[in-house]
């Protein structure tokens, strides 16, 4: 790896490991806890954090003031008569975090004044907390069910592109009923079966396992094409002739042929994964309500009227995206180096 | 010849079992396609009992199994609960819309990828390369419904193209070329939101399988014999990467088939959408096996003739 | 044309047998011989015949047999099509006369003698006669169909027996009166027998009028009768010739010579069309649609209206069933629900205010019962609508023996910590919503809510069969205004008494008392008694709380301002239930 990428792969890691942290850490970043509802404030635009106070000098303080909304909550109008200082590491709500429990955050203002730095939903939460605790159960699930498809598909793809014969024929068989199968009706009848008393999030992990385990098909066939071609290639076959084993072969020679495919796949499944969550939600196989996850705070998006008059609602999806990105491009410089490809 | 034989029982064996499996899972969930009569109070539960015999919806699932297999043999598909019609004669009205609509976006889908793809991965890296791979994982960041919910506020601004529907109200009446180009430009929206839901993936898949055909050292011998790099890269370099990309093709129309089911919801495209859709939250069960026997004979063809394209392009498999 | 007397009298017999013995298809040559119409004249200010109605409905109707159940689609579908003899005025909220033009009650309240209207045709031009109607109510009575209608027929647990009485008159005998009266006549179509009666007698009686059946097939006495239907797309109904309500100015009615439904599932999109003009009536606006396309409503010729609150009531319960096979986790918590003062701290927690304003942005009314103010007739104006008030909660709680530790959770007696889950139906976002506030309330009180949505069978599952759940949001919509409409509800035996099923008896006093007085309504024809008992039945429901009651929707439709004498009202159907008196302004 030359200069240029290692400072490349450097600098991105450092990116993805900040956006990570500000995700694990949400109970330090976020000034509030994601399920208070302040309903006086119903979708509040985010506050106008000013730096210029009134007389019209600039502060190195930033401070915000206060608003109110009419009857039903629209055309907030700031009002100029106070004004609350940001402050920082400052004591608020309590939070959990590694077991100990914390109540310092990293910025805030003191009551009654509120920073909603993305505003608020239709509750009156802030989006900003809402959206940094929901990355840790969104992030989670899409790895956890990503790793589990891949590992389910990869293993079995390359199985049946290996070894061919009536294996590969049994697999793909398999693969075809798995993917045309309507699984929707066994995850409403697991979803109804689990206890009551469960907790919410468990119940979703249930719900995230069974959709990763049921997604191996398509990554198993792209292996297996992969595997197939690979398995013919003359250096396989000398390989073979020096007395090479089969694990040796897959893994020396049929595996790094198969990464493109593989990591090109994991990039894209993470990112669908997280928003099939969108549709889980949706029909209401979701996580129970206070909990956020980017999933069921992109549902409360899903309306023309709120599309258009609340459009920072959309922060999860922004708060998203990076995250990809930083996948994609690890992803690929990742790739690049296992491929052996020139840039 | 025998290869294709025993393929095509593959198919009825995954049909018989996909059934089977469908069945049972309808089975498992709790509720039925009454359960709405259930807290009406001024129903009675021995109507609604005297219903589910009538429906044979009392029966357990194996012998509800077996009474659709029995009517499978006469030729046809099932009894919709809600419409009190064969299923198969509401299922083919809308079909004949969603393949058209599913067929024309996995064509225009694959066009597009497969340019745009190719044109990315000979020009890797480069800053045009990356912004099209910020487009893709953006797409992807963007769940379906919300780009719907985008594409039908354009429409509704600009008020070029129409808000949804297959054709206008007064369809009838016109011309053929009127009709034609009713059609099409209704056929607009639906069409965009596909092929933007595709994209994601097949760009990337294209253009990584493409960098790495790039690699192969005969290109390079090629380009030493002062090939053209336009024909190197199709007729060459392509047919290499095409590996992973046919298994691709054979995806395509199965998960266009699938997330056209949102799309015509959304955008009122008269398919199997709206249809299914509400036959699943209302338990319909025989109109969804019907409709999950149909889009699992178009996705288990679509790897089929996959497969047997694989076969035919990448001689390197057929000797082992 | 009016006739006079004795001319009709002289011909009625003869016409009548001919009418009946000859059956015919819309044929021009009997229509000298029938007797004329005897129209019904509405009071409605005249209109201007002519033009379109372009309707969105958010679902395909299934079938256009009105003895198969239906769904919400088919219902408004199929009630443009067809009549009934005596029909509840959506707006007086009061039965006029419909196909019938008179009737009478006798004095013990068990006989109902009605005369129907002469020289009434189908809409293929074949008489509707008295055997029409025999006919009719044979098929609602047949207890190998199934209709879902036939329960309303059966009174104390006999079927109502229907008799001719005479060329004109039918007679409905009954087992004992019955309070709502005549009412129960409305939405019973009146089914022509020379299309239906072979396919009856053959037994395909279900199979009739589908979807797929060519309009020749259907004929009703409605407004409006079949034309084309694209199946995904559209469903055209034509103007009825032979309908029988003139206005005014002796016009025949309707106005309006075609009535199109375009199927829309997605209300947004419903809504641009509705913005774009190509949609004439929109109704089940959601308040955000409501109040977006409100904006510029008057530029674009739109009226976006508020029809006050519907019918549909939402509340919380909790489960109450003893049965013995409920788990031990819920028999535990069950000591909890069962106190009265426990469910009247949760009553005076939660914040129906602010569900008013944040769920249906102050489209909807709080309730404290189950008649909403859309209500005419029955609502209780002196029942208590207490405020909210988490100190009255709190003190409600410490008088029945719970206390609070110090990181503010509340303790029972036993000093376990209250907590529970509420099981709400997810396909509905308005009442998961509504749980959502209810489990921030009660956190302020101490006690943790965990909200498990569930698919709706599987909801029902839980709460109608294995009783395996805690509390739970439901919602119910009444079918009529009359309250007698939802006795299985507050009937301990009753099969919807959600909160405590499958009792031969009631469980508790106030329940016994409830029994007692809904079954004394069923059957007490004076108006105003029966107002007394639903009143005392209403306090009774307030005092108890089985039902925590919490907010009501509005009916909120969109129009174009051109179409005249349109007026939302709280029954169904809101939009059309004067279908046959809509038509297009000129100016």
């Amino acid at each position: 790896m030359n200069k240029m990428q290692h400072h490349k792969l450097f600098l991105l890691t450092m990116v993805l490991a900040v956006l990570h942290a500000a995700v694990i850490f949400a109970g330090f970043v976020a000034p509030y806890d994601p399920a208070t509802q302040n309903r006086e404030f119903a979708f509040a635009p985010p506050t106008k954090i000013h730096f210029t106070n009134s007389a019209g000098q600039f502060t190195w303080r930033p401070f915000v003031r206060s608003s109110k909304g009419d009857e039903v909550g629209h055309s907030y109008r700031e009002d100029t008569s106070e004004l609350f200082p940001m402050r920082f590491f400052v004591h608020g709500d309590r939070y959990r975090i590694a077991g100990m429990s914390m109540s310092v955050h990293l910025f805030g203002v003191d009551a009654p004044g509120r920073v909603f730095t993305l505003g608020t939903d239709s509750f009156g939460r802030d989006v900003l907390s809402r959206a940094l605790y929901g990355g840790q159960i969104s992030l989670l699930a899409g790895l956890v069910a990503t790793a589990i498809t891949l590992l389910i598909g990869t293993f079995l793809g390359g199985l049946a592109g290996f070894y061919g014969g009536w294996l590969d024929d049994a697999i793909m068989r398999v693969a075809d009923l798995f993917l045309a199968l309507p699984w929707l009706y066994l995850l409403f009848a697991i979803r109804a079966f689990l206890p009551l008393q469960m907790e919410p999030l468990q119940a979703f992990l249930v719900l995230v396992v069974v959709i990763g385990t049921v997604g191996w098909a398509r990554p198993a066939r792209l292996v297996r094409g992969v595997v197939l071609s690979a398995r013919e290639r003359n250096y396989v076959h000398a390989a073979r002739g020096f007395g090479a084993s089969d694990g040796y072969i897959v893994w020396r020679h049929i595996l790094p042929g198969a990464a493109g495919v593989i990591v090109t796949q994991a990039i894209l499944l993470i990112p669908q994964y997280v928003m099939a969550e969108i549709t889980l939600s949706f029909l209401g196989l979701g996580v129970g309500e206070p909990v956020p996850t980017w999933g069921n705070m992109l549902n409360a998006l899903m309306q023309m009227s709120v599309l258009q008059s609340y459009w920072w609602m959309i922060a999860p999806a922004l708060l998203a995206i990076p995250f990809f990105l930083g996948y994609q491009f690890l992803g690929s410089l990742w790739g690049e180096q296992v491929a052996r490809v020139k840039p | 010849m025998r290869y294709i034989l025993r393929r095509t029982l593959h198919l009825g064996f995954l049909l018989l079992g996909v059934s089977l499996l469908s069945f049972f899972f309808l089975a498992l969930a709790p509720g039925n396609f009454l359960d709405n009569l259930r807290l009406n109070p001024q129903i009675s539960t021995e109507t609604v009992a005297a219903l589910r015999v009538q429906y044979g919806l009392d029966q357990s699932a194996l012998m509800q199994y077996f009474h659709w297999l029995r009517s499978l043999m006469h030729g046809d598909f099932g009894f919709s609960l809600a419409y009190n019609q064969q299923a198969s004669a509401l299922l083919l009205p809308r079909a004949r819309n969603t393949l058209l609509l599913t067929i024309t976006a996995a064509a225009v889908s694959w066009i597009l990828s497969l340019a745009v793809g190719i044109w990315a991965a000979t020009h890797r890296n480069r800053f045009l390369d990356r912004v099209i791979s910020l487009g893709t994982t953006t797409l992807l960041g963007i769940p379906d419904l919300l780009l719907l919910l985008l594409l039908l506020l354009l429409a509704a601004r600009t008020s070029i193209l129409p808000v949804g529907g297959m054709v206008s109200l007064d369809f009838e009446a016109m011309s053929f070329t009127q009709k034609c180009t009713d059609l099409a430009a209704h056929m607009m929206l639906p069409l965009g939101a596909l092929v933007l839901g595709a994209l994601p993936t097949l760009v990337s898949h294209i253009r990584d399988a493409m960098s790495t055909a790039l690699q192969e050292p005969f290109l390079m011998a090629g380009a030493g014999h002062g090939i053209s790099r336009r024909r190197l890269v199709l007729r060459y370099a392509l047919p290499v990467a095409a590996n992973p990309l046919i298994s691709l093709i054979g995806f395509t129309v199965g998960a266009l088939l699938s997330g056209s089911l949102l799309v015509e919801m959304v955008l009122g495209w008269p398919g199997l959408g709206p249809l299914l859709l509400e036959a699943i939250m209302s338990r319909d069960i025989y109109l969804v096996i019907g409709a999950v026997m149909f889009s699992s004979f178009f996705l288990v063809g679509g790897t089929f003739l996959a497969d047997l394209f694989l076969y035919w392009n990448d001689p390197r498999i057929r000797v082992g | 044309m009016i006739f006079s007397g004795t001319t009709i009298r002289r011909h009625a017999s003869w016409l009548a047998l001919l009418a009946i013995s000859v059956p015919c298809r819309g044929a021009a040559q009997e229509i000298s011989k029938k007797p004329p119409l005897e129209f019904l004249r509405t009071e409605t200010p005249a209109g201007i015949s002519g033009g379109r109605l372009v309707v969105s409905l958010s679902a395909e109707p299934k079938t256009f047999n009105p003895i198969v159940l239906a769904d919400d689609a088919s219902k408004i579908v199929v009630g443009s099509l067809v009549s009934d003899l005596i029909h509840i005025n959506r707006s007086s909220q009061l039965p006029e006369p419909a196909l019938a033009k008179s009737w009478s009650v006798s004095p013990d309240g068990r006989k109902y003698t009605v005369n129907l209207r002469r020289g009434l045709q189908f809409s293929d031009g074949h008489p509707l006669t008295v055997d029409d109607v025999l006919f009719s109510f044979q098929l609602y009575l047949d207890e190998g169909l199934h209709a879902p209608q036939r329960d309303l027929l059966i009174i104390n647990d006999k079927p109502i027996v229907v008799k001719k009485a005479g060329p004109e008159t039918i007679v409905f005998e009954l087992s004992k009166p019955y309070g709502p009266g005549v009412r129960l006549f409305d939405s019973f179509a009146i089914l022509p027998r020379h299309l239906l009666e072979s396919k009856y007698r053959k037994g395909e009686l279900g199979q009739a009028w589908t979807t797929a059946a060519a309009p020749a097939e259907l004929a009703g006495a409605g407004p409006f009768r079949f034309k084309q239907y694209v199946p995904g797309q559209k469903l055209v109904l034509e103007r009825n010739p032979y309908y029988w309500k003139v206005d005014q100015n002796n016009n025949r009615l309707p106005y309006l010579n075609e009535l199109v439904f375009l199927f829309i599932a997605n209300q947004d999109a419903a809504s641009l069309r509705f913005q774009s003009g190509e949609i004439d009536l929109l109704s089940h606006l959601t308040p955000q649609n409501f109040a977006s396309l409100a904006k510029h409503a008057e530029a674009r010729g739109l009226r976006l209206l508020d029809g006050g609150a519907s019918l549909e009531w939402n509340f919380l319960f909790f489960n109450l069933n003893d049965n013995k096979n409920l788990s031990h986790e819920i028999t535990r918590k069950q000591a909890w629900f069962s106190s009265i003062a426990f469910r009247q701290a949760v009553a005076s927690a939660v914040d129906r205010p602010g569900m008013v304003r944040l769920i249906y942005q102050g489209k909807a009314t709080a309730i404290w019962g189950p008649v909403t103010p859309g209500n005419k007739a029955w609502l209780d104006a002196a029942l208590p609508q207490p405020g909210r008030s988490t100190e009255r909660a709190r003190q409600l709680l410490r008088d029945a023996g719970f206390s609070w530790d110090r990181n503010g959770a509340l303790l029972d007696s036993r000093q376990q910590q209250v907590q529970f889950s509420i099981v709400g139906a997810s396909s509905n976002p308005e009442r998961m919503s509504m749980a959502t506030m209810v489990q921030e309330d009660l956190r302020q009180i101490g006690i943790h809510v965990s909200l498990v949505p569930l698919e709706f069978g599987a909801l029902l599952h839980r709460i109608l069969d294995t009783h395996d759940y805690e509390a739970c949001i439901l919602g119910l919509g009444s079918g009529d205004t009359d309250p007698n409409a939802d006795s299985n509800v507050w009937l301990s035996n009753g099969e919807t008494h959600i909160w405590n099923l499958h009792r031969k008896s009631p469980s508790t006093p106030w329940e016994a008392e409830i029994d007692d007085l809904m079954n004394k309504q069923a059957s007490e024809p004076d108006f105003e008694k029966r107002k007394k008992e639903f009143d005392r039945v209403q306090q009774l429901l307030a005092a108890n709380e089985p039902l925590i009651f919490l907010v009501s929707p509005h009916v909120l439709v969109g129009v174009k301002s051109k179409l005249g004498n349109f007026q939302p009202v709280v029954m169904d159907p809101v939009d059309l239930w004067n279908v046959d008196e809509l038509y297009w302004k000129t100016k």
